[in-house]
């Protein structure tokens, strides 16, 4: 036993030394220049094109896909695709193994700014500039979150923003008035007071992760600022007051606890079961409910008195990799893809997504009036209205968030602690991690 | 690996007739072994060394990788997290398992069928047995419906505990997976040490007058003390290294409350695009296990029985 | 020493009496409802569909098997499976030719350097998977087999612990059988191949059996170098149900159903196998 001991001792010394000698080579420097493949040539181009979802969506993908490749005879576009939880670990991989032939060419990603610093992605800056694609069809405040350092890395193919779905049946039977835009937080709780039945139903399922809907509403923030912050502003009166409104709201029973929202399954199926008269998601959920025949109808968030509204401008995007060897041919797909005649249409009418672009958003392709949701318009406001602040548009976001904020703030919501006990603490650490990375920069 | 100990004098003898039929032989395994290991170790270290990013290597870093862990209190969550994991798991496994392997040695009947169910969670995928405990573990599912029908038997009330959404339970949700799909594994080498035993040992304990306690502690628990050691650094290493379980049950939460260290490396990976902190929180893992290790090798000779083998 | 064991239950001088026989009894049985358990469940909810599930309605009168109907319609389960078995069997019987191999020389051949190179190899066990995980899949890649059988196969050949075990069980067998083999001209291949393998058939049925459930249900390596659905293993299929947004607890039950048939089957069918070869194999400290 001590042999081994010792053996394994002088291993590891041996392996230190080896490692400190052997220098990894630098990494080539990326391919010259990219675009020689001619747009028009015989022989036709392959792209590879990678995305998430489940096998229902693929299917949509496959779709444009399809309806790509019918319009251009001499591109042909390769799928791949993972589900969520696998994707960006697979990209990430291939992206680190740096081989230019498995690395898609054009990609749905986010968030697109982290990948951007890691000089991954191609600055579509030339290639809009060039083509003279407009910019202006997006939703306010959108593009910004496809950006870095001033230049546009991706272009977002929808934007999440949230609408509150309510059971019709529920409403009734509780003889209230639906929802409309005039509803504030106190036409809220009172409602919600009268729809929550204690054992049996909620009135409200939302991700606990949507929080920074109501701090927005009330006019506060995470950090000061979400592109190059220096401090945490969660518990500035203002922001605080928004998450204290939520977590009273599942304090005195009226919306579903986080976990236990995962735990039902998530907001669709407590909403289609009847546990919950009313959830707060973005389009998607509309082609489920439709398909089950439920009686709703969305209408916009409330908001506190004197508050704004403050849906989130944020959507995954569709990127090139800056390593493609056919910009040229990934660029057609891409600014195909984020058509209003393209890509955009077919995605927008499959009813998964609500799209980045207002035409489109204002088009047949999602007005669809046969259909429920009646009060579409709802989405259409929010939209006009969206505002950057739920994501920080800066690399170190997502470790920031998913490590720091986001688990904190699941204390809160597992009525745990309060958020006056816990905001300052949190803001503590935030602070320290936005030093220890150097911002603001 | 305590066999070792009998191979003092053969070690360094050789036969220079066998020399290259040795090196042939062990060829194929050893290619592999030092590409899959040896190399990717080495490759490994220098990652933790450097600034390392989605494109590979961008400078030197020296010791800051490392520093910085020191510095980052979720690191230190997911320590004592996987702390937590490493002081529940193993004793009760062991426990459980040798308990459930003395039942089993007993001439009974059926014993054929309970180690066939026994053993059944070792060889379940694990995504899909931390999935079905998900759903055991909700706030409205069965365990927590066997609770309440326990206290209501009782006449007592008892607040239902939100097993995957309160930082209080959820490390024990993911304690209770890892007992129930290992546990077995350990009953049977626990199963396979008992049988080994020579029945001549309990007659000399019987004749003496020993009890079935006394026959316990003083022949069973020194006679399987080598399997009780190998079980329990094999076990420990394990829930150094636990990932899927919290992984795919609770994703590390609520607010990291579950997060094991390996998960955490994970993240930092593949989340995070943080290669050169993930290397060096695998390579400070390595050392926290190594260490472990080496303090139990020194603490076995107090507690485990070796039968002289010559 | 390896022939005369026996799995019979086995060593306690006398039978528990009666009182002592039906605590037992109890305390077995409330194990195996504990043990089964999660099994019932997984199976119950993998037969009542979504909506059922959904308003807690279990009755059996909602058994069906349209969860597996539609598990089948969403994803090629059939191509995983068949991914899965061609992984599982290729990589089982690489690794325990190759590990034996090695093993035969750790134990029974004499050469400079043995001990040293296989403490190396013991030494290497306590490493964390997370620390090769990255480099291995830039070694895959290097090599053109990304996204490939070999990428799956290929490192799953070597195995230290496959190899620890079989030279522990070899080391018990007597050397009197190969230095008389050698007396005959019997080169070391031979025997390896006819007296060493035929002799430790039980360990390597248990051995194989091992391996093939950790391959089967092995889930980070196949999703680290795959990338098409044509390369997916069962588990990595199974988790592609998990959604972005929802749960489908009735598919997820239904395909854990069928990915753990199989290796069940396998298990109910060579248990005997398993029990015997880890009691042989000496890993009960011997």
């Amino acid at each position: 036993m001590k042999r081994i001991l010792i053996l394994l001792t002088v291993t590891l010394a041996l392996m230190l030394v080896v490692a400190a000698c052997a220098v990894p080579p630098a990494p080539k420097e990326a391919a010259p220049e990219a675009s020689e493949a001619p747009a028009a040539s015989q022989e036709p181009i392959t792209l590879s094109w990678a995305f998430w979802g489940s096998p229902e969506e693929a299917k949509t993908h496959q779709k444009v896909a399809d309806a790509f490749m019918a319009g251009h005879p001499n591109i042909k576009i390769e799928t791949m695709v993972a589900p969520w939880s696998d994707y960006f670990t697979k990209i990430q991989t291939l992206w680190a193994g740096g081989d230019s032939s498995l690395i898609p060419d054009v990609l749905f990603l986010w968030p697109t700014p982290r990948y951007a610093a890691e000089g991954v992605l191609e600055n579509l800056d030339p290639w809009i500039k060039k083509s003279g694609y407009d910019l202006s069809d997006y939703w306010p405040a959108l593009l910004e979150s496809a950006m870095y350092k001033g230049s546009v890395y991706g272009l977002p193919r929808d934007i999440g923003l949230e609408v509150l779905y309510y059971n019709k049946d529920i409403f009734d039977a509780a003889g209230l008035s639906y929802p409309d835009d005039t509803w504030t937080w106190d036409e809220l709780l009172a409602a919600a007071e009268k729809l929550s039945i204690p054992g049996e139903r909620y009135a409200l399922g939302m991700e606990g992760g949507k929080y920074q809907l109501w701090v927005g509403q009330n006019h506060g923030s995470i950090l000061d600022d979400m592109r190059n912050p220096s401090k945490c502003t969660l518990d500035d009166p203002a922001a605080m007051e928004g998450v204290k409104f939520f977590a009273d709201m599942m304090d005195k029973g009226y919306a579903m606890r986080d976990a236990d929202l995962s735990q039902a399954g998530g907001d669709a199926a407590v909403f289609q079961s009847g546990q919950v008269a009313m959830i707060i998601q973005n389009a998607s959920r509309v082609s489920a409910f439709n398909a089950a025949n439920m009686n709703y109808d969305v209408a916009v968030v409330p908001i506190p008195k004197g508050g704004q509204r403050s849906a989130s401008a944020g959507g995954a995007a569709w990127v090139m990799s800056s390593g493609s060897d056919a910009k040229e041919a990934a660029w057609t797909f891409l600014s195909w893809l984020q058509d209003t005649d393209g890509g955009q249409k077919i995605y927008t009418a499959s009813g998964e997504i609500f799209p980045a672009l207002q035409s489109t958003a204002r088009s047949d392709a999602f007005l669809k009036a046969d259909q429920p949701p009646a009060n579409r318009q709802a989405f259409l406001t929010e939209g006009e209205n969206a505002k950057v602040g739920r994501f920080g548009y800066f690399p170190e976001w997502g470790e920031l968030n998913g490590s720091i904020i986001g688990p904190a703030m699941q204390r809160i919501w597992a009525g745990e602690v309060s958020p006056e006990e816990l905001l300052p603490a949190l803001c503590e650490q935030v602070d320290a991690f936005l030093a220890e990375n150097g911002y603001p920069k | 690996m305590t066999s070792q100990l009998s191979t003092k004098r053969a070690w360094w003898r050789w036969r220079p007739d066998q020399q290259w039929e040795g090196y042939l032989f062990i060829l194929p395994s050893f290619i592999g072994f030092f590409v899959f290991v040896i190399l990717a170790v080495i490759f490994s270290l220098g990652i933790s060394f450097s600034d390392w990013g989605l494109t590979g290597f961008k400078a030197w870093a020296g010791v800051e990788n490392y520093q910085a862990l020191f510095r980052d209190p979720v690191f230190w969550r997911a320590l004592h997290n996987t702390g937590f994991y490493l002081i529940t798991i193993v004793p009760s496994q062991l426990v459980l398992g040798l308990a459930m392997a003395l039942a089993l040695n007993q001439s009974l009947r059926g014993v054929g069928f309970y180690r066939l169910i026994y053993f059944m969670p070792v060889v379940t995928t694990i995504v899909a047995g931390a999935i079905v405990f998900r759903l055991l573990f909700s706030t409205h599912g069965p365990v927590n419906g066997l609770i309440e029908g326990v206290a209501g038997m009782f006449g007592a009330s008892v607040q239902m505990p939100n097993w995957l959404g309160s930082t209080r339970h959820s490390k024990w949700a993911v304690v209770f997976l890892t007992l129930w799909k290992n546990t077995g594994f350990t009953m049977v080498i626990y199963l396979a040490a008992l049988q080994g035993v020579a029945p001549e040992l309990y007659d000399a304990a019987h004749t003496d007058g020993a009890n079935a306690w006394q026959r316990f502690r003083h022949v069973t628990l020194p006679m399987v003390s080598p399997t009780t050691f190998f079980l329990f650094i094999f076990q420990a290493i394990g829930a150094f290294q636990l990932f899927t379980e919290p992984f795919v049950m609770t994703q590390g939460g609520p607010a990291n409350s579950s997060l094991s260290v390996v998960q955490y490396i994970y993240l930092a990976a593949f989340r995070d695009i943080r290669m050169d902190k993930a290397a060096a929180m695998a390579w400070f893992l390595f050392l926290f296990i190594f260490i472990f290790t080496l303090i139990q090798n020194r603490m076995q000779r107090h507690w485990v029985y070796y039968e002289t083998s010559d | 020493m390896a022939g005369n064991v026996s799995v019979s239950a086995g060593n306690a001088l006398t039978g528990p009496d009666k009182v002592g026989r039906a605590l037992l009894h109890t305390a077995l049985i409330a194990g195996t409802v504990l043990m089964v358990a999660p099994f019932v469940v997984m199976l119950v909810v993998s037969l009542i569909p979504q909506e059922a599930f959904l308003s807690r309605n279990f009755s059996p009168a909602q058994y069906s098997l349209t969860n597996f109907v539609e598990t089948f319609r969403v994803v090629p389960f059939g191509r995983y499976y068949f991914n899965s078995a061609v992984v599982s069997i290729s990589v089982t019987v690489g690794q325990i030719l190759i590990s034996s191999l090695a093993a035969f020389a750790f134990s029974r051949l004499r050469f400079r350097g043995r001990d040293v190179l296989f403490l190396l190899y013991l030494a290497t066990l306590m490493i964390p998977f997370p620390v090769t995980l990255i480099p291995n899949f830039l070694i895959i890649r290097e090599l053109g087999w990304y996204d490939s059988y070999p990428a799956l196969i290929v490192p799953g050949f070597f195995s230290v612990f496959s190899t620890f075990l079989l030279r522990q069980y070899y080391r018990g067998l007597p050397m009197e059988l190969d230095e008389a083999a050698r007396m005959d001209g019997a080169s070391s291949l031979r025997i390896w191949w006819q007296i060493v393998v035929p002799l430790s058939g039980p360990v390597l049925a248990a051995l194989s059996i091992f391996v093939f459930q950790a391959v089967w249900n092995d889930f980070l390596w196949p999703l680290v170098v795959t990338s098409s659905a044509e390369m997916r293993t069962i588990p990595v299929g199974l988790n592609s149900f998990v959604g972005q947004y929802s749960t489908a607890w009735g598919l997820l039950m239904a395909g854990s159903v069928i990915a753990l048939l199989p290796v069940l089957l396998i298990y109910l069918l060579a248990q005997r196998w398993f029990v015997e070869g880890i009691t042989l194999s000496g890993m009960g400290g011997r």
